[in-house]
């Protein structure tokens, strides 16, 4: 029962998974670009969970065709927000790596605890 | 032309900061024409919001309902000027102005260079428009596209210095933010599946219809929202980013998102919660008891963290972070009482914390100290600056006649109207605790003598002028409560009438 609802569910399924592995890199990972890299991660699983929100089996693309009445068109909608998303997830990682380059160029790695500690050093000396 | 204005302000108030946000980048060799831009913005904002409060509140309450490009509800998108949302609007004019005063002719030698100035007010504008969108938008897609705007430019304000810090601090806030805007998507996709709208309006209506075939959906997508909010707003225990991003931004930038950017996530969250979800089912979900120990357990855990600061803008930090718990407490407490406490508390900590955060600032670039042991003597060599710093501390430590008192009096009488009280309890202690980390910045600033070879004065005229106007806002705020408590009683009662 619960195996025969994953099937039929998968893409929810995937999501899920990929939103797992996600949120697990952004965790456990010291590397700052591992750790937007598990951000477009995470951010992909929450499109797919849109985009399959939207389709319907069998369904058609969404162009009204009067000829022939009683299609089934797929929900074109999540679609056009996952678009919408993308873009902003485009500008995040965007930001994101500017100030990852700068943060490189000031402490000379990439590795967010050795920064943590050379950042408590400096606290620690005023 | 006036009918014109008139009709389309709720989303002019929106899309004029924008506006002018995009042009301002191409004067990045004229600060002083930036500057008088953003200035001329926030004037404009604040008149718009406060034209908007009077309408709703001679109208008795009603909310003016504006659809987006003439498509009607469930297909466009609908802006809502109830009285939340005005009472969010006004509470952003308010201050946002005194902000960016208090930036012109000072946030070059903060920033660097006048062009990172100029990059600093279109961040600014970006914010402070998409902070009146959150407050006015009744749509849930709309709410995410207008929280990442938010976030975005928050971030660069963060980085907004050139030290190594700022950009490390801004980086964190980042990553952990963009982790909430992932939950929040998958919040508003969960309640899209299973309701087939994204207006809140009729999403609530859907629900309510139909939760009980999806509870664990439901929940889900509640706990989705709650973190995913709970993160941008720093609710305690996801504060971690807060106290850095705000000890390295410059000062008005740390004042705007302590005091106005937390709140905007904030009043979506009880957006959310309230018009999609419901007060009934809510309580239903026991998330209001989650949300009520939270509240209770930042604002407690935060003043003890705040206690142990010696860093003046961390102290105020960990503070905003035990303010916020007052509003997560009465957004629980589900009832108006409580409701309207936590809707003006959220008001009078905006202004209050700003004043805070730029007289630290002004301290700060004055004397380069940053630490409480260090400012023995101060407010006699700035008495501007440490008068406003005082009226800040006594309103938050909530002692009447000024605006913390008002809001924390009603989320008392709250508490104890729902039975709670332990609620109670944490009001009265978080007070005395505020009391106590803030009391003695003021002592040694008065009591303490300073050392002799002291050169330190207040800040320019525009500088003083933004903190008296702050400080008069707070003290208003808390002897004639009126228009605003009017606002957030109203609010609150619109938000439990929901269902």
């Amino acid at each position: 029962m619960l195996l025969n609802k994953l099937l039929i569910n998968y893409p929810y399924f995937a999501a899920v998974i990929l939103f797992a592995v996600g949120a697990v890199i952004v965790l456990t990972r010291a590397n700052l670009i591992k750790k937007l890299i598990g951000i477009n991660i995470i951010e992909s699983a929450v499109f797919l969970m849109f985009a399959a929100a939207g389709n319907i089996r069998g369904g058609v693309p969404p162009i009204l065709d009067q000829t022939s009445p009683g299609r089934v068109y797929v929900n074109p909608l999540p679609s056009a927000l996952m678009l919408t998303g993308i873009v902003v997830s485009v500008s995040v990682s965007a930001l994101a790596l500017s100030l990852v380059y700068r943060v490189y160029k000031a402490y000379g790695t990439l590795d967010a605890r050795r920064i943590a500690e050379m950042k408590s050093e400096v606290r620690d000396r005023w | 032309m006036v009918t014109a204005i008139r009709d389309h302000l709720p989303v002019l108030v929106v899309v004029a900061p924008l506006c002018v946000s995009f042009v301002l980048p191409t004067l990045v060799r004229r600060l002083r024409l930036a500057e008088g831009l953003t200035t001329l913005i926030a004037v404009i904002g604040l008149s718009g919001a406060g034209y908007l409060a009077s309408l709703v509140l001679s109208g008795g309450g009603t909310s003016t309902v504006y659809s987006m490009g003439g498509w009607p509800a469930p297909w466009g998108v609908e802006l809502v000027v109830g009285s939340a949302a005005a009472l969010m609007l006004l509470t952003a004019a308010m201050v946002s102005l005194p902000a960016v005063l208090f930036s012109v002719n000072h946030l070059s030698q903060e920033v660097g260079s006048s062009n990172r100035a100029v990059w600093f007010y279109t961040l600014f504008l970006l914010l402070y428009g998409a902070l009146a969108g959150m407050a006015v938008t009744n749509d849930i897609f709309n709410v995410y596209v207008l929280v990442e705007v938010a976030m975005l430019s928050c971030c660069g304000m963060v980085a907004a210095r050139t030290d190594s810090r700022a950009a490390e601090s801004a980086l964190t806030y980042l990553i952990l933010v963009s982790l909430g805007s992932a939950l929040l998507l998958g919040g508003i996709g969960l309640i899209y599946i299973i309701t087939g709208h994204l207006n809140m309006g009729y999403a609530s209506q859907e629900l309510s219809r139909i939760w009980q075939d999806y509870p664990r959906v439901v929940r889900l997508a509640a706990s989705f929202f709650l973190v995913g909010l709970g993160v941008k707003s720093a609710l305690f225990p996801l504060h971690v980013w807060l106290p850095d991003a705000l000890s390295c931004a410059p000062s008005p930038a740390s004042a705007v998102l302590s005091g106005l950017a937390v709140k905007g996530y904030l009043i979506c969250l009880m957006k959310v919660l309230y018009n999609v979800f419901g007060g009934s089912l809510i309580q239903q979900l026991a998330l209001d008891k989650i949300i009520t120990v939270l509240g209770m357990a930042g604002i407690i855990a935060a003043s003890l963290f705040a206690l142990a600061q010696d860093e003046l803008k961390r102290r105020l930090a960990f503070s905003t972070v035990a303010q916020l718990g007052y509003a997560l407490l009465g957004m629980g407490l589900v009832n108006a009482s409580a409701l309207t406490g936590a809707l003006f508390y959220m008001a009078a900590h905006a202004a209050s914390t700003a004043v805070l955060f730029l007289a630290a600032g002004a301290i700060v670039t004055a004397t380069g100290k940053k630490r409480v042991s260090e400012l023995a003597g101060i407010g006699r060599k700035m008495p501007v600056t440490m008068a406003a710093f005082t009226v800040g501390s006594l309103s938050l430590a909530g002692v009447p006649l000024f605006a913390g008192f008002v809001g924390k009096w009603n989320l008392l009488l709250g508490s104890l109207e729902a039975g709670n009280w332990l609620g109670a309890a944490a009001v009265i202690v978080g007070s005395v605790l505020c009391g106590a980390y803030l009391f003695p910045v003021i002592r040694a600033a008065y009591l303490e003598p300073a050392p002799s070879d002291d050169k330190r004065q207040d800040p320019g005229w525009l500088q003083k002028l933004s903190m008296i106007l702050l400080g008069a806002a707070v003290i208003i705020l808390g002897v004639m409560p009126g228009p605003f408590l009017k606002l957030a009683r109203r609010a609150a009662v619109d938000f439990i009438a929901v269902r």
